[in-house]
């Protein structure tokens, strides 16, 4: 979501999805995680997490997550079911994990466009600060590519050359819708 | 409508088309295409036909997007329009030399859907009539045309973007060209029907299209794509490439499971790391690897089915390259349910070893047994394992072989074992080299077994859990025949290290030939043409939920029997089982078993006693499988079940007859050594999410159950690890951990409570710090808080406060959250939180600290907290409390260097706090005393800790304390004040220069501060002793502390003799700056005779009150050295004093006279007799000599004689002269008449006048006296005229005389007489 709103702001046109089947957000134990449906509105989610307990939530930084998801998004939305949200050229995700979900997906589904698309993974340890730092990095990339004409031809050398210049290392993958 | 073109969309059609062209701005100009576009698909195909001209025509436009865009549009209208076809065709054949590759890249995305279209129509239109119209015929060739350049762009060395979708193009055009599996082979019976073209609809039933020459082609692509996947092809290519290319070809791999047996090969030789090039990307291309063999792993078509196990193998290695998790996830995902990592695990270890399995029997099938080896292994096998192996076909002799020639390493060939072994080394990782080492000892054989009993014995349990659990998961094979046998010496290694290596070392050789006797009941069961097995399978896979575990294993074994009975006869020889789905079925099966197998073994030799233990074991493992078979979906029946066969064995009888031999395979486990229960992989059902929690979790009591009968047979240390480690890798939302808990807490001791918590909380610790991601560590951090507190508090709740497990738990868990601080600071402090608990509060307080005081002991990072909590303790208002703390603070904690600043800052503080939030309230004097009592019993307390407390001390300091309360109606916070100072006076004890302090905060204190503060003085003096930093504080206190210096010399001086230096120390306080004499009384009797006369005029001028405890301590004396003074000497010091030159009022003396006169006792006629004597020798008289001889009379009349030698000697002395003595000697003349007359008759005449005189009332009864024959005669004639005796009356000038002699003194003498009347009638 960070990145979202970070590409949002640059003028990208950009959505963002999760790939689990629910919404989960930490919750007063290991037992009892908030789980909440896609589509759940982030305001809704913010109101009953602060009914629950304030303290808790702003402690750990639940609620200032959910208030800037609030000014991005309605809700969260799932990756698996975005087919009407019609084709992207590129995806990036933040967890390997993830990126294996979305390629899996996306090759499960019927390739008639045969679009292809580009599927990025940029490994983003999943909290506030480095969330941050991923969501810059990522907007570097997206302008990188966006600069050249057709990034099949280049793809290799972009990411090489923002491979070495941040030291991190990407994973990628070409899917077709 | 048909044909015509309306007019008006014909000429706004042209004037769009138009306005394109003229368009000059990129953005209006694409958007009036787009508007083209939707307009132009609407119109029918005559009306098209005239305008698709100039939709070429648009192409002429310079800008790439429009030519796109263009391309785009026709497209589109080909599609909806196939008699364009031939038009089309070669204008997408242009379009593909584009200039720009995106436009380019749109020709070739258009001519897939035309290409698809085209193909459905002609193969339709074929179908249903055997001459084909010739429009259709061109388009057809045309998109033939089409094809083979697109193909040429495809297969053309070098790379771009053009390539990918080309790629992509060769894949559609062979999934098209070839027959799909999954669909209908009968074409829609009405054409509009939307399904999927599937060209085995033909039937060869076509007039043109052959389906044999399609599949032909498709292949002849197939081939041409895979060899660009081969060496060195490959390493021209981009990353890019290469991904669309595994992607693809796993997509038809997929989607066209005949191919399996062509793709899979190449893909599996990949090695992406040597032909990337630029290294950077070998990730991408990696990745892309791995998840194409996933997706085929997913693939459930039989002819996928051989390859499963090389899939997995091929993925365990590339783990090892990083990817392990995802790689995890990812079979996870395949299985379907996403959500749970924690299911992977187990997973993939079920998985696991039937790969190796494979690999084990797979790789060696056809190959002959090599003599002498073989034979040897069979006898082995055949020596423990029994009839059995006499029906072993040569499927199993493979993996007999395999084990055989492990054997056969340990004699000869040592040195290729340390070389597989030292494969594995590169695995990463101490636990895998644990692992290597493990197999490289076992390839010794007996030899080695005593190394190896050193080497477990040397590690921890954990690490050896660790091993096991690593190899595990690490069962599976590589695909050559060495690593298959390195596979199982680790295997082997389980078996090792799990016993402790107890067994003898013919052990392993046994296990070595067990485990090679279940492939052949699998082989045989294999061979039976697998279907009857695959019924039984998913029969018990279906009842894996209801039935227990153990059930469904010895399910199998009646399978096993039954298989091998029927096939006893004639199975002789199966070299190659003809269909590759049962040699691979059998072969998971082999697998598994040969795992069980050290399960099984590990319980018997581990007690033999305990023949329950097989069973829970037995248990375990079964459960285990349990669980996994939810997760296991690849595995599906195959195909070619026959029925009739289905039928013959119903399930029923398998049931019934399994159930018959659980009790003969149990017990005959539990009897016969190498009898072991076969166990086979089980058959796949899918369970509901829900099922699988419980399965899981039914399967985690029973293995917690087990572990209660393992504590009993003892050698649960490795077996706590892996429960620890179940406990917390199977999903958490089973809640298993509260199983967990229970089971330790139920019984901590017998379970090894202790050991088990912790195992689990570094488990659980260990998770939440890996820092994964954010859901995760914190879930894991508070799973591990809940944890730790609820065993906590319930060893706080179930054990005695005696009992030190809660203290060994702290000490030694990974952390400690807030939480279970917040516990140890009730336990410290009870009553922060809750009240109940305070009726047992003392000997918890107890277990409280001394854990706090191990904690601060062993756990520095957390010292200070642990010490706030003592300290809060020790300032707790329950006297009971605080004393503990302060005992624990001040004798154990105080000392440690680098906490004792802390504690005095804060004792201080606490100190300083007393003394200023005691302002002074005053209440009622009623309420105090009240409170000053209970004080006085609670004082008694502390006490217990100083044995030394005299019963003197105390009976002074409550003295004390009385007259305190009495006199200072102190404030009710006295007990706070005591509260508050407690812990600094115990600090005092044990750092004496901290007492200075309370002398400097005395003077400013309240008088509540002040009496707890002397409340508590004697014990803390007589605990100090006498230092060298008390004697400093004593040399200079600060002004205001008197009374406290007072009192601390007291406590100093009782019942001791104090030391030189103390007394020193005072006498010179004394002469210094301190001028009161009051602080010497406490050492005068020690003070030597002639120093104390000297100090007695101070004494004198002390208050009465206070001279008279002087005096009883000068006239008691010490102990040792008896009476300082005698009273005699008191008596005569009193005398010597001089009011004028001493600087002392004269009331204060004979205050002090008076006070010897009450003390009759001591001061007695005899003693008063001798210090007359005395005084009346002094030159001059002391001043009150008179007085006190006149006190004397008065005390003891009996000395009226010796008064009257006294008188008479103060006659001989002159007495008249001393005006103010005579005055005494008239009175005391006139008190002791008629004695006194002899006295009186001898002064001189004119001083026996001018007494007559004074006292006029003696002069009758003297001159009545001297009258008398005998006296008078002997008078002088002056004293006779004197009395008026004489008959002359002549001397009238000698009274005269004295008359004048006498009258100048008149006055004083007066004064004098007054004083001492006054003074005598107020001492009498």
């Amino acid at each position: 979501m960070e990145a979202h709103s970070l590409l949002k702001k640059q003028g990208f046109d950009v959505s963002s999805y999760g790939t689990g089947t629910h919404v989960k957000l930490p919750g007063p134990s290991l037992r009892e995680p908030n789980v909440y449906e896609f589509g759940t509105p982030y305001k809704h989610m913010f109101d009953d997490l602060r009914r629950k307990d304030p303290d808790l939530y702003k402690r750990n930084g639940i609620l200032p997550m959910l208030k800037r998801n609030l000014s991005v998004k309605l809700a969260p939305q799932r990756w698996q079911d975005n087919a009407a949200d019609g084709y992207f050229d590129i995806v990036f995700t933040f967890e390997e994990k993830v990126f294996d979900m979305v390629l899996e997906d996306l090759h499960n589904r019927d390739q008639v466009l045969l679009k292809s698309v580009l599927v990025i993974n940029l490994e983003v340890k999943d909290n506030h600060e480095e969330a941050a730092v991923g969501a810059r990095l990522a907007l570097d990339l997206c302008e990188q590519i966006e600069a050249v004409e057709s990034w099949e031809d280049s793809v290799d050398d972009i990411l090489i050359s923002f491979e070495n210049k941040h030291r991190r290392k990407l994973l990628y993958s070409i899917s077709f819708y | 409508m048909v044909g015509i073109m309306n007019p008006v969309s014909r000429e706004k059609l042209a004037s769009l088309s138009n306005s394109v062209k003229f368009a000059t701005d990129l953005g209006p100009k694409l958007e009036l295409c787009r508007q083209l576009k939707r307009d132009l698909l609407e119109e029918d195909a005559a009306a098209l036909s005239e305008f698709l001209s100039h939709i070429f025509d648009l192409y002429s436009d310079p800008s790439g997007p429009v030519r796109k865009l263009a391309t785009e549009i026709i497209g589109e209208i080909g599609v909806k329009h196939l008699e364009f076809v031939p038009e089309i065709a070669p204008f997408l054949i242009t379009v593909l030399e584009d200039a720009t590759p995106a436009v380019a890249r749109q020709s070739i995305s258009c001519s897939i859907d035309l290409f698809r279209h085209t193909l459905e129509k002609t193969a339709i239109q074929g179908l249903h009539s055997s001459e084909l119209d010739s429009d259709l015929e061109s388009s057809w060739s045309w998109m033939l045309k089409l094809k083979e350049k697109i193909y040429s762009i495809a297969f053309q060395p070098g790379s771009g973007g053009v390539k990918l979708v080309a790629l992509k193009f060769v894949e559609a055009v062979i999934l098209l060209y070839t027959p799909n599996p999954n669909g209908s082979s009968e074409p829609p019976p009405n054409e509009g029907t939307p399904i999927e073209f599937n060209i085995s609809w033909l039937h060869g039933r076509h007039p043109f299209l052959n389906v044999g020459d399609l599949s032909i082609e498709a292949s002849q692509r197939l081939v041409l794509l895979l060899d660009q996947l081969r060496f060195p092809t490959v390493k021209s290519l981009t990353t890019s490439v290469i991904v669309v290319l595994i992607n693809s070809l796993s997509a038809i791999a997929k989607k066209r499971p005949a191919y399996y047996g062509r793709i899979l090969p190449v893909l599996l030789s990949l090695d992406p790391p040597s032909f990337v090039i630029k290294e950077v990307h070998v990730y991408g291309a990696n990745n892309a690897l791995k998840n194409a063999l996933l997706s085929c792993l997913q693939c459930s078509h039989p002819s996928a089915a051989p390859w499963r196990d090389r899939l997995l193998g091929a993925l365990k290695d590339m783990e090892a390259g990083g990817l392990a998790e995802v790689a995890l996830n990812q079979v996870h995902k395949v299985n379907g349910s996403v959500e749970d990592e924690k299911d992977h695990s187990s997973v993939i270890k079920e998985e696991k070893p039937m790969t190796k399995a494979c690999d084990a029997a797979g790789s060696n099938v056809g190959r002959k047994r090599s003599g002498t080896e073989d034979s040897s292994g069979l006898a082995e096998t055949g020596d423990v394992s029994g009839k059995r192996v006499r029906s072993t076909p040569s499927v199993s002799e493979e993996s007999t072989k395999e084990l055989n020639r492990n054997t056969s390493m340990s004699q000869g060939d040592i040195s290729s074992a340390q070389s597989t072994t030292r494969k594995v080394d590169v695995d990463t990782g101490p636990v895998q080299q644990l692992v290597a080492m493990f197999g490289a000892l076992v390839a010794q054989g007996e030899k080695a077994v005593g190394s190896l009993g050193i080497l477990i014995s040397s590690i921890s349990a954990d690490l050896l859990a660790e091993v096991v659990m690593a190899n595990m998961r690490n069962l599976p094979p590589t695909h050559s025949h060495t690593d298959a046998d390195d596979e199982l010496l680790e295997d082997m290694c389980i078996v090792g290290s799990n016993t402790q290596a107890k067994y003898p070392p013919s052990f392993l050789v046994d296990v070595v030939s067990l485990s090679s006797t279940f492939p052949p009941i699998a082989a045989l069961l294999n061979s039976q043409q697998s279907v009857p097995n695959e019924i039984v399978k998913t029969e018990v896979g279906e009842e894996v939920d209801v039935m227990a575990g153990p059930n469904s294993t010895v399910a199998y074994a009646g399978m096993a029997h039954e298989a091998e009975n029927a096939l006893l006869p004639g199975m002789e020889k199966i070299d190659v089982p003809t269909p590759s789905d049962i040699q691979d079925v059998g072969n998971l099966e082999s697998g598994i078993p040969g795992l069980d197998s050290s399960f099984h073994y590990d319980g018997l030799s581990d007690a033999q006693a305990a023949s329950s233990l097989v069973s829970t074991d037995l248990e375990d493992t079964s459960q285990e499988q349990g669980t996994s078979f939810g997760g296991k979906s690849p595995l599906h029946v195959l195909p070619s079940i026959s029925i009739e066969r289905s039928e013959e064995l119903s399930p029923k009888a398998a049931v019934n007859d399994s159930s018959g031999v659980v009790s003969s395979t149990a017990t005959s486990v539990v009897s016969s050594h190498p009898f072991v229960l076969p166990k086979m992989s089980a058959p796949v059902v899918n369970l509901s999410d829900d099922q699988k929690d419980d399965v899981q979790k039914l399967a985690y009591i029973r293995i917690i159950e087990a572990y209660k009968q393992i504590a009993v047979a003892g050698g649960s240390q490795v077996r706590s690890s892996l429960l620890a480690y179940l406990g917390v890798e199977l999903p958490s939302e089973l809640d298993l951990h509260k199983l967990l808990r229970d089971h330790i807490l139920s019984d901590y001791i017998n379970h090894e409570g202790h050991e088990l918590t912790l195992r689990v909380l570094y488990r659980l610790f260990g998770e939440a710090e890996e820092e994964s991601d954010f859901f995760s560590c914190t879930t894991a951090a508070s799973a591990y808080e809940t944890f730790l507190l609820a065993v906590a508090e319930t060893l706080r709740d179930t054990f005695p406060p005696s009992d030190k497990s809660l203290s060994k738990l702290l000490g030694e868990a990974p952390c400690l959250p807030k939480s279970v601080l917040n516990l140890l600071e009730c336990l410290c402090s009870p009553g922060i939180s809750e009240k109940a608990e305070e009726s047992q509060s003392g000997d918890r307080v107890t277990q409280g600290l001394s854990t706090v005081w191990s904690l601060i002991l062993l756990r520095p990072p957390i010292r200070d907290v642990c010490l706030k909590i003592a300290l809060q303790s020790a300032v707790h208002h329950l006297e009971e409390v605080r004393m503990k703390a302060i005992r624990l603070v001040a004798n154990k904690l105080y000392p440690l260097p680098s906490i004792s600043q802390q504690i005095e800052d804060f004792a201080r503080e606490m100190l300083l706090s007393a003394v200023n939030i005691d302002a002074a309230e005053i209440t009622d004097a009623e309420g105090l005393i009240i409170e000053s009592h209970k004080q006085d019993s609670e004082l008694e307390k502390p006490s217990h800790e100083h044995q030394s407390v005299s019963s003197t001390g105390k009976d002074i300091s409550a003295i004390f304390h009385q007259s305190e309360t009495s006199q200072s109606g102190s404030s009710p916070s006295v007990p706070e004040a005591q509260r508050c100072m407690s812990l600094y006076f115990a600090l005092c004890t044990k750092k004496h220069s901290l007492f200075g302090q309370i002398f400097i905060v005395y003077s400013s204190a309240s008088k509540a501060v002040k009496q707890a503060i002397h409340r508590h003085i004697p014990i803390l003096v007589r605990t100090m002793g006498l230092s060298s930093d008390l004697l400093e504080i004593i040399s200079d206190p600060p002004t205001g502390s008197e009374n406290l210096l007072m009192q601390v010399l007291q406590t100093l001086t009782e019942g001791t003799v104090p030391s030189a230096e103390l007394i020193f120390t005072i006498k010179k306080l004394f002469d210094s700056k301190l001028k009161d004499v009051e602080i010497l009384v406490p050492v005068l009797p020690f003070l030597p005779g002639d120093e104390v006369l000297l100090l007695f005029p101070y004494l004198v001028n002390l208050p009465l009150d206070k001279f008279q405890a002087a005096l009883t301590r000068l006239l008691q004396g010490s102990s040792q050295s008896g009476p300082v003074l005698s009273p005699a000497e008191v008596l005569i010091a009193i005398h010597g004093i001089d009011p004028e030159r001493d600087g002392i009022p004269l009331k204060k003396v004979t205050d002090a006279c008076n006070a010897c006169f009450e003390q009759r006792h001591i001061f007695t006629q005899q003693i008063l007799a001798k210090v007359l004597n005395q005084l009346v020798e002094q030159i001059p008289l002391p001043l009150l000599f008179m007085r006190t001889v006149l006190q004397a009379i008065g005390a003891f009349p009996g000395l009226v004689g010796f008064i009257m030698e006294i008188l008479s000697r103060l006659v001989s002395k002159q007495i008249w002269k001393y005006p103010k003595l005579w005055v005494g000697f008239l009175k005391c003349a006139f008190l002791t008449k008629p004695q006194s007359f002899s006295v009186l008759l001898q002064l001189p005449p004119p001083q026996l006048e001018n007494a007559l005189n004074r006292t006029a009332a003696l002069k009758a009864p003297l001159v009545a006296h001297a009258s008398q024959e005998n006296i008078r005669t002997s008078l002088p004639r002056s004293v006779l005229a004197v009395l008026g005796l004489s008959p002359e009356s002549q001397p009238s000038s000698q009274v005269q005389t004295s008359q004048a002699h006498t009258g100048d003194t008149n006055n004083s003498e007066k004064d004098a007489v007054a004083e001492i009347s006054k003074e005598s009638s107020g001492a009498s």
